[in-house]
């Protein structure tokens, strides 16, 4: 899938909006900006957060060197969650309720690779190894129009 | 490898052939175990047996140094339907003995091979109580546990000390994992919050995991830095499991590694199998590169993959993909996200094309170098359709991302595929790189 020019002004909106913030972290997904600072403590990272035209960008970086990113439609809800990095994020705090229903969904997985959980309503993908891990979740019915999939990273 | 999951390909067939969900008769299981062991210790015999394993000098002193013969380097390795019937898992034998012990041995077979990981684990229920492996221990006497994530899951056992053999090879007082140990039944949150848990043989789909990747240690030197929380655990008895920082020596290590010689890296050879797929395939993994007369690195391209992470680049369609890497432990070729219609549910982990699709990727190294790689996708549902076959080169489905192209077991066939470890050197540099 081609990186589209959205996705270059977007990674310019980025870097103009971007600043070290004190302020509390997102939920997980699924909730509410405002209400919880719980990934922050969970995951014990720095935080910092961007704010662009569709949505805002909460980034928890944790001492493993595992950096996760909650995105925050206008309306407050954090619709996407994406991880990069040597370990693998504590997914029953960034992902909240779906958690189990993920959980599920693997344990019936046919294939052994990239996971790769597409239901009504969440989709989860998770590729990587020992080392490298990265990945993303999101909710489609609340991803804010104009939002592509691949700038969720 | 990137990826363990818990059922099997064999769901992806008509109903006749399906294999239970979760659960297996105890007699059926108990028999497919029976059976598959004694299948594979027969196919694979001399691989390191039990007895005297006759290149071991540790210890005894005083005798005539050996005339310096070469140590037998090959082990046989097989895909075949395993333990929980999954496509394309390559698996072999390994023989495990206490510390120093010459005959308190045991030869576990169905150990899957893993080039997306480091460090051998074994399943508690699978080992003998006889060995009585001595446990990895901190400074302060502390038991050392591990949780071993992986993208689909993780395993939680400890850290204990096993004498390990390969072929003619030895590795001495190797730390290892075991998996799902009843003493240590309580999971720490922190550990098993990365999905499923795999620490049985069921849910494993093997007796265990020989981590062959890149990596000297499994963790490496993020675990020495911080308590990296997830991996690394002391667990002393008083107050409960809790994470820790451990040194390198602490950590389960690369067990070629520990080798006295043949030990900066593996060759993985695989035969070129029909399109239709093989009930079985057999193969071989050579110990060393460039050490023997039989690991030469001759009409091969040296793909350098990143030091950190262990990814190479991969370029298909057009498109690059930064964060490949070629992983004997995923059972297809993942890449691609609605490249070609996948299977119908439950099969959807997999491309069902509706005629076979003929490729071309290129693999790319930082040194300027690359590779043209020629492989197909078929209809994953067509290949499965013979309940009996288990080994094929052109299983492939979605990728998770626009960034991965996971090279997996379809990829090893009709190769020989070099995994050079880290900082060790070989003719063709230092490692860490694949060579095919």
């Amino acid at each position: 899938m081609p990186i589209s020019n959205r996705n270059a002004s977007l990674t310019a909106a980025l870097a103009i909006a971007t600043a070290s913030i004190t302020v509390s972290a997102a939920a997980s997904l699924g909730g509410d900006e405002s209400t919880v600072a719980a990934d922050h403590a969970v995951l014990a990272g720095q935080i910092k957060v961007a704010r662009v035209q569709r949505y805002a960008v909460h980034e928890i970086a944790a001492p493993s060197g595992t950096v996760v990113r909650e995105f925050v439609s206008p309306t407050g809800k954090v619709f996407a969650v994406a991880w990069s990095g040597p370990a693998m994020p504590d997914l029953r705090q960034v992902l909240g309720p779906y958690y189990d229903t993920y959980v599920a969904a693997v344990a019936q997985r046919k294939a052994k690779g990239p996971v790769n959980v597409v239901l009504p309503g969440l989709v989860v993908q998770s590729s990587g190894h020992m080392r490298a891990f990265s990945g993303k979740a999101y909710l489609p019915g609340a991803v804010p129009a104009g939002v592509g999939s691949e700038e969720l990273k | 490898m990137s990826a363990r999951a818990a059922w099997p390909l064999g769901a992806l067939a008509p109903p006749p052939r399906r294999l239970p969900a979760t659960v297996s008769s105890t007699p059926r299981r108990l028999l497919a175990l029976v059976a598959a062991a004694a299948a594979l210790v027969a196919s694979l015999a001399g691989c390191g047996g039990g007895g005297g394993g006759g290149q071991s000098s540790s210890g005894s002193g005083g005798t005539t140094p050996p005339t310096p013969t070469p140590v037998q380097n090959t082990q046989p390795v097989i895909v075949d339907q395993g333990l929980g019937g999954f496509a394309n898992l390559l698996f072999t034998s390994v023989t495990i003995c206490a510390p120093g012990a010459s005959t308190n041995c045991q030869t576990i077979d169905h150990i899957q091979i893993d080039t997306g990981s480091t460090g051998l684990r074994i399943i508690s229920s699978v080992l003998s109580p006889a060995l009585a492996l001595r446990q990895q221990t901190d400074a302060s006497g502390n038991p050392i546990v591990e949780c071993a994530q992986f993208v689909d899951g993780f395993a939680w056992g400890p850290v204990k000390i096993a004498d390990v053999r390969l072929a003619g090879e030895v590795a001495s007082s190797v730390p290892i994992q075991v998996i799902g140990d009843p003493a240590l039944a309580t999971i720490p949150a922190a550990c098993s919050n990365v999905g499923p848990p795999e620490n049985t043989v069921d849910a494993f789909g093997a007796n265990g995991l020989l981590g062959v990747g890149f990596f000297l240690q499994d963790c490496g030197d993020a675990c020495v830095q911080s308590t990296f929380p997830g991996i690394y655990y002391i667990c002393p008895a008083s107050s409960g499991c809790q994470p820790a920082r451990v040194t390198l020596a602490q950590q389960v290590p690369h067990p070629v590694s520990m080798f006295a010689s043949d030990n900066n890296g593996t060759i993985i050879t695989m035969p070129l199998i029909p399109a239709t797929g093989q009930a079985t395939a057999s193969g071989t993994m050579t110990f060393g590169i460039g050490t023997q007369s039989n690991n030469g690195m001759s009409n091969v391209t040296v793909i350098p993959a990143d030091p950190n992470t262990g990814n190479i680049t991969a370029v298909f369609n057009n498109h690059t993909y930064p964060t490949s890497y070629i992983d004997s432990g995923s059972n297809g070729f993942f890449f691609g996200n609605g490249i070609f219609p996948v299977c119908s549910p439950p099969d959807a982990d997999f491309y069902c094309p509706a005629t076979t699709q003929s490729l071309t990727a290129t693999i790319r190294g930082g040194n300027g170098a690359s590779a043209t790689v020629n492989f197909s996708v078929a209809n994953a549902e067509t290949l499965t359709m013979n309940a009996n076959f288990y080994a094929f080169s052109n299983l492939a489905g979605e990728a998770s991302d626009t960034t991965t192209f996971a090279f997996g077991m379809p990829f090893f066939y009709g190769r020989s595929v070099f995994t050079a470890i880290e900082a060790q050197t070989t003719p063709a540099g230092t490692g860490p790189f694949n060579a095919f």
